[in-house]
């Protein structure tokens, strides 16, 4: 019992957000989600990928307590969920967010501020901080009616920030925000993990999510079929490739059919084993071959959404290899 | 509750209540401060006031804008103390202005408040340490601030137009206040639950005003039932009265003819009275909630008469071949259906009615909690 009590203690002190077994049936017996189990360690950016209608936005407003799940056991930063003191300690920008039009920017912070409980002074002090980290400061007693979209969703994320959160659940947080801009989401979302915060980003951009998040989940039809880090998730399609100017030896085939292209051939090989892989590079180079590449190849993020929706759907399994992830052009 | 490591967690305080509470008022006061409607209503609460100021009294009689007014018996002498203000201030201020104009420019301008609660914009709100009910009662307390600020200012002027014009320091209309901001109540939580339900402003506006007129009917039927109870019963004891003194008993079969008429009749009218009565009991009580600030200011509807009434009266009687005892006047009438409604228990105007804007809230909560957004 001891035992157990101190590895339940350990899990919720490693876990951000531990969620077994969550469903929810709409009216209508929409079968939204069907039974997510997903866990988001402390102090890492957790990305929730899928296409529209796989029950993302449900997922993360069970977690706020926006809908009622049908079944739901599992703990967000060590509470129950919905437990409310606890959501004081999130912070959520919703996608579709509607500030109030009246308010200044300023004043819509310092209000989600007091929504968190906050107090007057630390509401004030944190709003004009976060005006600033998010590039608003200069704006932010202009009322929010008068901003472009960009800016709303720069004063949202100022406002799901403002309570200094543990947790910071963000829905597609550079919709609508230029280029400069994302790149800034993109650094404040590492910082924030630098500083220990948990951020669990939802987004539809597979790149951006492959940029900063340290582990993933894809949502398809309501379950979770993969979770884990991008190498996790990814190693299995891991291969390298090796190019050499002419033809490839012979003793090549063995281990895979060679390609030629515009005088160089290519081979590639599926192995775990890194010292193969060299001890290849050692005998081609004792033959004499001129090696001009060796890259290794796996499957990008988009590459395996593509294939994991392809086949939720019943369609070709088809396995695109992705492209270059690390690469040694003209060795030797 | 415990967490997982068996911990006990934290709780909300009544400071970290108070805070949210705060936040969403402040909020609310500045969504009205940017809403024209507000600003009309307040000029306009300036204006019914100024014509209030404009109405002068002296022993000789009324004026406006120093013209005189043929108005007779209304001067300093049947109206002391302000009198005449005050009756201006319940009839026109409160009665008109308030009760009808007012209260339509206010649910005008709070009509979307619960549409936009139900709709996408409460995504975030939702998301923070608050229960949905506090949530919509506090969203439904700030709506009243609209009624709040507008009879405040307009309950200020006039006691500075009757304190400075009539010379009476009248602190008793300040009562006005929870008066107006509870009558609006009734209605906005009508509106409050419709938005909620239908997401509409225009719905809400509409099934609101449609619900404040069927109000109006059931009070107005409650009233001429009532009528009906209380002429019949004045009728029947002025019968009986001069029963007692006649001799002759011919013409004391006349009037036992006619009080057997009317002891007929009475329970017809008791038993309309008594529906009316049943359904109005739990309604919001508007016109009665308004009436308390006649109360509140002890004035009575009661006007002097003169002989040229009294004159209209003996036509009346002798076009409907009634005898002086069963002649009940129009004055002794309305003063028997004040004294009826005086005889009323505040707490059963008032606390009848809030029992429906509290039926009215459980219900906007429950639906607010049980939806997905």
């Amino acid at each position: 019992m001891v035992a157990d009590a101190s590895q339940t203690s350990e899990r919720a002190d490693s876990l951000a957000i531990d969620l077994v077994d969550v469903t929810k049936m709409y009216a209508g017996r929409v079968h939204a989600l069907q039974g997510v189990s997903m866990q988001v360690g402390r102090g890492e950016i957790f990305g929730l990928l899928g296409p529209n209608g796989a029950g993302k936005s449900t997922l993360v407003k069970i977690m706020t307590t926006i809908v009622r799940p049908t079944t739901a056991t599992g703990t967000i930063l060590g509470a129950p969920i919905g437990h409310r003191p606890t959501l004081a300690r999130i912070g959520y920008l919703p996608e579709h967010h509607r500030f109030p039009q009246y308010l200044t920017g300023r004043q819509c912070v310092e209000f989600f501020g007091a929504m968190n409980l906050m107090r007057r002074a630390d509401r004030k002090r944190r709003a004009a901080e976060m005006l600033e980290v998010v590039g608003m400061k200069s704006w932010g007693d202009r009322r929010v009616g008068t901003y472009s979209k960009g800016m709303q969703q720069r004063t949202g994320l100022a406002a799901a920030l403002v309570n200094d959160p543990q947790l910071v659940i963000l829905d597609e947080p550079t919709d609508g925000v230029d280029p400069v801009g994302r790149r800034e989401i993109r650094d404040l979302l590492i910082r924030m993990r630098d500083e220990g915060r948990t951020v669990f980003l939802n987004s539809h951009l597979l790149s951006e999510v492959e940029l900063v998040c340290d582990r993933v989940a894809i949502m398809l039809k309501g379950k979770v079929e993969r979770q884990g880090s991008l190498y996790e998730l990814t190693h299995e399609s891991r291969r390298w490739k090796i190019t050499v100017e002419g033809a490839m030896p012979a003793w090549v085939a063995e281990f895979g059919a060679p390609t030629v292209e515009r005088g160089r051939a290519s081979v590639e090989f599926k192995t775990e084993d890194l010292a193969w892989v060299q001890s290849c590079i050692d005998r081609l180079r004792a033959e004499g071959v001129m090696i001009v590449g060796i890259t290794e190849t796996r499957e990008s993020l988009e590459d395996l959404f593509m294939r994991l929706v392809r086949d939720v759907d019943g369609r070709v399994a088809a396995v695109g290899a992705g492209n270059v992830n690390t690469t040694m052009r003209g060795a030797r | 509750m415990k967490g997982v490591d068996g911990q006990a967690l934290p709780r909300l305080s009544a400071a970290d209540y108070f805070v949210q509470t705060w936040g969403v008022l402040v909020a609310a006061y500045r969504e009205l401060n940017a809403r024209k409607l507000f600003w009309v209503a307040l000029v306009l609460n300036g204006l019914v006031i100024a014509a209030m100021a404009a109405v002068g009294v002296d022993e000789k009689g009324v004026s406006v804008f120093g013209f005189e007014l043929p108005i007779p018996l209304v001067n300093t002498t049947t109206y002391p103390d302000g009198k005449l203000y005050k009756f201006i201030f319940v009839g026109l201020g409160v009665g008109i202005w308030l009760a009808w104009l007012s209260t339509i420019l206010a649910l005008l301008s709070t009509a979307s408040m619960f549409p936009d609660l139900a709709s996408g914009g409460v995504d975030t709100m939702l998301s923070k340490p608050i229960g949905r009910t506090r949530l919509f009662v506090t969203k439904f307390i700030s709506g009243l601030l609209f009624t709040a600020l507008q009879v405040t200012v307009f309950s200020l002027l006039a006691f500075l137009v009757i304190g400075i014009r009539g010379g009476s320091w009248e602190w008793g209309l300040f009562v006005v206040v929870p008066l107006m901001v509870v009558f609006f109540s009734y209605l906005f939580s009508v509106q409050a639950v419709v938005g909620m339900i239908t997401r509409s402003p225009i719905a809400s506006v509409i099934v609101t005003l449609l619900f404040w007129i069927f109000v109006f009917l059931v009070d107005a039927g409650e009233r001429f039932t009532m009528v009906g109870v209380i002429s019949s019963r004045l009728e029947i004891a002025g019968i009986e009265a001069r029963m007692e003194k006649v001799e002759d008993e011919e013409r004391k079969s006349g009037f036992t003819k006619r009080r057997d008429e009317r002891l007929e009749t009475l329970p017809n009218w008791e038993l309309a009275h008594g529906i009316f009565y049943a359904v109005k009991t739990a309604l919001p009580k508007t016109s009665e909630t308004a009436g308390l600030t006649t109360r509140a200011l002890a004035l009575t509807t009661e006007m002097p008469v003169d002989d040229e009434e009294q004159q209209v009266d003996e036509q009346e009687r002798r076009r409907r071949g009634l005898f002086r005892s069963e002649f009940v006047s129009p004055r002794k009438l309305e003063a028997a259906i004040n004294q009826e409604y005086e005889s009323r228990n505040v707490w059963w105007v008032v606390g009848t009615s809030l029992g429906f804007v509290a039926v009215m809230l459980g219900v906007g909560a429950w639906y607010f909690r049980r939806r997905d957004f």
